[in-house]
């Protein structure tokens, strides 16, 4: 049961990534990213929890950390003018 | 008993993750795309690490997903709001459905005040 949801979010990392290629405009790409992110963070947990490996629970708490960092600072430089300033 | 309460809740984990999906690619206006891809996103996370934490015996387990838990619910609405205000700042007009439906049927009126 663990192994299908492994499956179905490998499939919906692959979909996002479409979305982050062809996105319309650039907030599509950084809402991409976003829940690629938090989808990743979601493969992480559910391999842990799967293979019974403890230590794979804090390189994804890391992740978090790092996802909400990069999402953040891109927003705040696309809102500061982006390269074109 | 504990598993057939954690395959119910990976099951509700799928059917968020597929409509999260069809409203990202169904929607045609951005913050409507932030409004599905967010909350979804969130519902699938809370309901995948409750089902996880379900299945998982021991009290480590249990306690590290609980932290993971409460570091998602914080981080992802504030990511989605964030890049919400960016496009709201930058100057991406909001507008809503039923505007665009009659501004497709009838010619829009120019000039005015």
């Amino acid at each position: 049961m663990i192994l299908a949801t492994i499956y179905v979010i490998i499939a919906a990392i692959f979909l996002l990534a479409l979305k982050a290629a062809f996105g319309p405009t650039v907030w599509d790409r950084l809402l991409a990213l976003n829940l690629i992110s938090a989808k990743t963070v979601m493969l992480l947990t559910a391999y842990s929890v799967y293979t019974g490996d403890l230590r794979l629970l804090d390189i994804s708490m890391s992740y978090v950390i790092v996802g909400f960092l990069g999402v953040a600072l891109l927003s705040s430089f696309i809102l500061r003018g982006g390269r074109q300033k | 008993m504990m598993l057939m309460i954690s395959n119910a809740l990976l099951v509700l984990c799928w059917i968020y993750i597929a409509f999260g999906l069809l409203g990202i690619f169904r929607f045609r206006n951005v913050y409507a795309r932030l409004l599905t891809g967010s909350k979804i996103d969130t519902a699938a996370m809370i309901t995948l690490l409750l089902a996880l934490m379900l299945r998982s015996g021991s009290w480590a387990f249990s306690a590290k997903l609980l932290v993971i838990l409460l570091f998602i619910i914080v981080t992802t609405p504030i990511g989605s709001h964030i890049i919400a205000r960016s496009a709201f700042d930058s100057g991406l007009p909001v507008k809503l459905i039923e505007e665009e439906l009659i501004g497709a049927d009838s010619d829009p009126e120019e000039g005015g005040d």
